[in-house]
């Protein structure tokens, strides 16, 4: 690429600095991520790698765009962006002063496609955990994106978790694995104020309502559906 | 200009996400991904690997195969080659927990009969203060160790806790007998940590030797793991330590064929006369020195059995993994 000689000009930093940045971010992302299951990295963090030594303003998006390119090219994870797309509620408004580029977070997803994911990929393990996620996630997703928090709790009552619960034989700490769904973003949290008091809202969050996540949501809820139906009709 | 496809990337994601796997689960994702076997197709298999480490070494990662202590068996683990600050991250763990491990690490690595265990007993007994101890070198602050409050309040249940989920994330291992054990991902992890620890490494294979069998010869040093000592047997069927010409007893594993029965009669091997004068054994000049290669049974049973009308396919069978390894 012609440009990227003219490239280190600008940054004043050598190609052998430069991957070396390159190489700490791509490290951070992976070793965080394994450190916090999946929660979302914020930008600060990454530029922070990056500032920690250098000075030049735009060296971070160059650093951390170039990272996302050898994640794909590596390891076949893809850097995905997610912005907080709502404010979280009216009452942070006074908080929210940080500029859009900060707020952006990070997670890594793979661009492996869904069988081989399954079939190879996919840790056993781990998969209590996603088929809660996908139960929390259909349920706030047939309230119409949005649900308060007890609601949510009465559904899944009806499947033996307790918010009290700290010792689920599977999952544990119940409560403390929503918590973990806010922080993967696949939820958000609301404090609506009502005349009644406050009320506590999850919503879908980024990772939910992306495109092909919300695609399969909707068809796995209505095969579930349709199977219902059926067997009410008989 | 991408390098590497989705095959290289599912090889990769598979263990970064489920961690270590024994050689049979790895291939067959292999062979499911690529539709080629890594047993036939073995310079398919090693150019993948070759492929996957050069893009790897960009960020200081590696691919590698190693062999667990205890039961012989190879694994396949992504490894971490530099210890730095985003390293540090990558743990769950909090700060006593892994003085707690370090700590049992430390005691299996320090074993001279090399049993490579330490009984579940002396684990849970384990004295977190000592690790600062450790750390801190001989220097004393007046008479007084600044102990944190986390390592002295450590208690009995949470070291098991601890230890389980050392366990389950495979950094260590219970062994058969009930023992506490080191990990497949420690060895695949703390190469450099054994070595610096001056762990006395395997003749054969050059890896640590945590478990391993002694020279019967008290004044020497040489340890040889069982999965190893096959290779040192020589056409006579005997193995003589390479340093100082003992000879030692040797015990084929239990999985063998039947038709080495009269080995396997009983534990202890019959001796044949000791000869001064050994000649070189043929398989000593294919000791391989790098990373292991997978050995698969044909090669074990060939060198075991002690007729020296084998010994030429024992050569062709040596001579098989060689090429293999280019």
């Amino acid at each position: 690429m012609a440009n990227s000689g003219e490239d280190f000009s600008q940054f004043e930093i050598s190609k052998e600095e430069k991957d070396k940045l390159v190489a700490e971010v791509i490290r951070y992302i992976l070793f965080k991520t394994h450190q916090n299951s999946g929660c979302a990295i914020k930008r600060e963090e990454l530029s922070q790698l990056v500032t920690k030594n250098y000075r030049h303003r735009s060296l971070p998006a160059f650093v951390i765009n170039e990272a996302k390119d050898k994640l794909s090219t590596i390891f076949g994870y893809e850097l995905r962006e997610l912005q907080r797309s709502r404010p979280s509620s009216t009452n942070h408004a006074r908080l929210s002063q940080q500029s859009g580029a900060d707020a952006k977070s990070y997670v890594i997803i793979s661009q492996l496609p869904a069988e081989v994911y399954r079939k190879y990929v996919e840790d056993v393990n781990t998969s209590h955990l996603t088929g809660f996620t996908f139960v929390v996630i259909s349920i706030v997703h047939l309230a119409g994106g949005k649900i308060a928090e007890e609601n949510l709790w009465h559904h899944l009552k009806r499947m033996g978790l307790h918010a009290t619960d700290e010792n689920h034989p599977v999952l544990g700490n119940v409560k403390q694995v929503v918590e973990t769904l806010v922080q993967q973003r696949y939820l958000q949290k609301d404090k609506v104020i009502g005349p009644e008091g406050n009320t506590l809202f999850y919503e879908l969050a980024e990772r939910a309502l992306d495109g092909p996540v919300c695609e399969r949501i909707k068809q796995y809820i209505s095969q579930i559906v349709k199977k219902d139906i059926a067997t009410m009709d008989t | 200009m991408a390098v590497l496809n989705w095959k290289h990337h599912a090889l990769i994601q598979s263990l970064l996400s489920r961690g270590p796997l024994k050689e049979k689960e790895f291939h067959s994702i292999f062979t499911g991904i690529t539709g080629q076997n890594p047993g036939t197709h073995q310079e398919k298999f090693n150019d993948y690997l070759l492929k996957i480490n050069r893009e790897l070494s960009f960020v200081q990662l590696d691919l590698r195969a190693c062999r667990d202590q205890y039961d012989g068996q190879v694994y396949y683990g992504v490894v971490n080659n530099v210890s730095d600050e985003q390293s540090k991250l990558g743990t769950r763990y909090s700060v006593p927990q892994i003085a707690f491990f370090k700590a049992i690490i430390e005691a299996i690595a320090q074993d001279v009969t090399a049993q490579g265990t330490i009984s579940n007993i002396d684990a849970l007994n384990i004295k977190l203060e000592n690790q600062v101890l450790n750390s801190l070198g001989s220097q004393s602050q007046d008479g007084s160790l600044n102990v944190p409050a986390a390592f002295r309040n450590f208690t009995l249940s949470q070291k098991e806790k601890t230890l389980d989920q050392l366990v389950q994330d495979k950094w260590l291992c219970f062994t058969e007998d009930g023992n506490v054990g080191v990990g497949v991902r420690s060895i695949l992890d703390l190469r450099s940590w054994f070595r610096n620890a001056e762990v006395p490494s395997c003749e054969v294979c050059n890896e640590a030797g945590l478990k391993a069998k002694l020279c019967p010869n008290e004044g020497c040093t040489v340890r040889i793991h069982q999965y190893c000592l096959k290779r040192r047997v020589c056409q006579r069927g005997v193995i003589v330590c390479p340093s100082c010409d003992t000879q030692w007893q040797y015990q084929p594993p239990k999985a063998e064929p039947i038709e080495l029965e009269d080995e396997a009669s009983g534990p202890t091997q019959s001796q044949p006369p000791s000869r001064s004068t050994q000649s070189q054994p043929p398989l000593r000049s294919r000791r391989k020195r790098q990373r292991l290669s997978q050995n698969d049974d044909a090669e074990t049973a060939g060198c075991s059995s002690q007729a020296a009308s084998q010994a030429d396919s024992d050569m062709r069978r040596v001579t098989r993994s060689s090429a293999r390894l280019r």
